[in-house]
């Protein structure tokens, strides 16, 4: 008789491993797919399986693809080296989660070689169109944004205005995650101060929501002039705080180590009166 | 009192969340100029004290702000009210009792840095233990508070959170100038750990805890 797993329910490695090996449930292949990335798992045969399940035909089926999406999650949690040409394979797969999935991981793995694969794709014609019932564009192009920011910040690879010039588009898109995945990526890139100003004016977005995203994007970009704008937004002071240590831990433009400078000591008098 | 009428009534009607958060700020204005203790000053109190269960941060700061400026009056009625179910909630209230330093707020906050499950009660408290006033405590009162406090601040220290970490460091570094010597060296001590990198984790800890050092010598 099958032993009954009931979802949710804790699991060790070795269980997930074998979960993962196994064919004849799709999601319990899912299920062990985020669990080992979640976990961190160090096992030698986690990347391979990851591998193997990220590796599908155009024609798969629904349920291989969801295995595939999972898979190409967790390779970028465990920035898993050996998943780059794989990930940069998956960015042609017809479905647009796997595409997102494979973005954003490529962006974790901070690969320079990511880059161009990852441009070609957001450069598409129909890249940044609604497609179908309206829910998806063309090209996952928030992800695909994000992504080629965070290599670039990570390598600190050094772009030119030929580079920039195509991503400028996306500031006008109609959906507010695409404009602002636009102005992130290109304050990364460039650490140009316009286009910090997109995420400023959202810091008093009437709605909730647009002001937590924008102070969570200032915060990734490191973007130091803006933590008295940070310190003033009305949102949960928690998420004032993760954004203003991100800047004094990580800013965008850094003069040798973080140490108690003038600056620095403004931005902790800043988090102070946040507590 | 008319103006008073039109805020409550103005909170009470308030059709959006912009319009509430103004009608917050407007109230919690005038609250601490109300005659301190009358039952006008009660009302707007126990009004700013329900808008922390608003669901509505803008609100929630107003209201915090304004309680704080009502200093002692507000302590009182924010220990009645005390909504146990709200996480929230819960955590503006201890946030106004750590600003006020008032010393009926001490059970609040020893409870909340041992045991409250939100990061963000913790880190109120842990800030607050920092920064009771102990100026209208007698002898006896005064070393017992302080014995709560250190032991609160120290568990705040050590908490699984880096931003209570940092909460405590600032709390220490208030506490700490504050003390007799045997409580600033204990201080000393705390801070010294937390400014380590093979003790604390948090790029941003440590640098706090070493200005703080900096401070005290």
């Amino acid at each position: 008789m099958d032993k009954k797993i009931l979802p949710g329910e804790p699991i060790n490695e070795v269980e997930a491993l074998q979960r993962l090996q196994q064919q004849e449930d799709p999601s319990q292949r899912c299920y062990a797919a985020w669990w080992l990335g979640r976990m961190r798992s160090q096992h030698p045969d986690v990347i391979p399986l990851l591998l193997k399940a990220l590796e599908i035909k155009p024609t798969a089926t629904e349920a291989a693809i969801a295995v595939a999406r999972s898979a190409a999650r967790s390779l970028g949690k465990l920035h898993a080296k050996t998943a780059l040409a794989p990930l940069i394979q998956a960015l042609l797969h017809p479905d647009h989660g796997l595409r997102e999935a494979a973005a954003r991981s490529l962006g974790e793995l901070g690969d320079s070689k990511a880059i161009k694969p990852l441009m070609e794709r957001l450069l598409l014609p129909g890249a940044d169109e609604p497609v179908g019932n309206g829910l998806h564009l063309g090209e996952p192009c928030e992800a695909l944004l994000e992504a080629i920011g965070q290599i670039c910040i990570t390598i600190k690879f050094e772009t030119n205005q030929d580079f920039q010039q195509p991503l400028e588009r996306f500031l006008q898109n109609k959906r507010p995650v695409v404009a602002s995945a636009a102005s992130r990526a290109l304050l990364q890139i460039s650490g140009n101060p316009k286009w910090a100003e997109p995420m400023l004016a959202l810091l008093e977005h009437p709605q909730l929501q647009m002001r937590r995203a924008a102070l969570m994007d200032l915060g990734a970009c490191g973007w130091r002039p803006a933590a008295e704008a940070i310190s003033c937004c009305l949102a949960e002071n928690s998420l004032k705080l993760i954004a203003l240590r991100n800047l004094v831990e990580q800013p965008l433009i850094i003069s040798g180590s973080i140490s108690l400078g003038a600056r620095e000591q403004q931005l902790l008098a800043l988090m102070d009166k946040l507590l | 009192m008319n103006l008073l009428k039109d805020l409550l009534l103005a909170v009470q009607t308030a059709a959006t969340a912009d319009s509430l958060v103004d009608a917050t700020r407007d109230l919690a204005a005038i609250c601490s100029d109300l005659p301190a203790n009358s039952s006008d000053q009660l009302t707007a109190i126990n009004c700013l004290i329900e808008l922390l269960s608003a669901n509505n941060p803008g609100a929630a700061v107003a209201a915090v702000d304004g309680l704080i400026a009502c200093k002692t009056a507000a302590v009182q009625p924010i220990l009645n009210n005390l909504d146990e179910h709200n996480y929230g909630a819960r955590a503006w209230a201890v946030r106004a009792l750590a600003q006020i330093g008032d010393p009926r707020g001490l059970a609040v906050l020893q409870r909340a840095i041992e045991q409250d499950i939100g990061p963000s009660v913790r880190r109120a408290a842990a800030m607050g233990l920092g920064h009771i006033k102990l100026a209208e405590l007698s002898p006896e009162e005064k070393l017992e508070t302080m014995e709560i406090c250190l032991a609160g601040l120290k568990l705040g220290c050590a908490d699984g959170e880096w931003i209570v970490r940092y909460a405590a460091v600032v709390g220490l570094e208030n506490f700490g100038r504050n003390s007799a010597s045997s409580f600033a060296q204990a201080c000393l001590l705390l801070l010294q750990a937390r400014s380590q990198e093979a003790i604390e984790e948090a790029p941003v800890v440590r640098l706090r805890a070493a200005q703080a050092l900096a401070a005290f010598s």
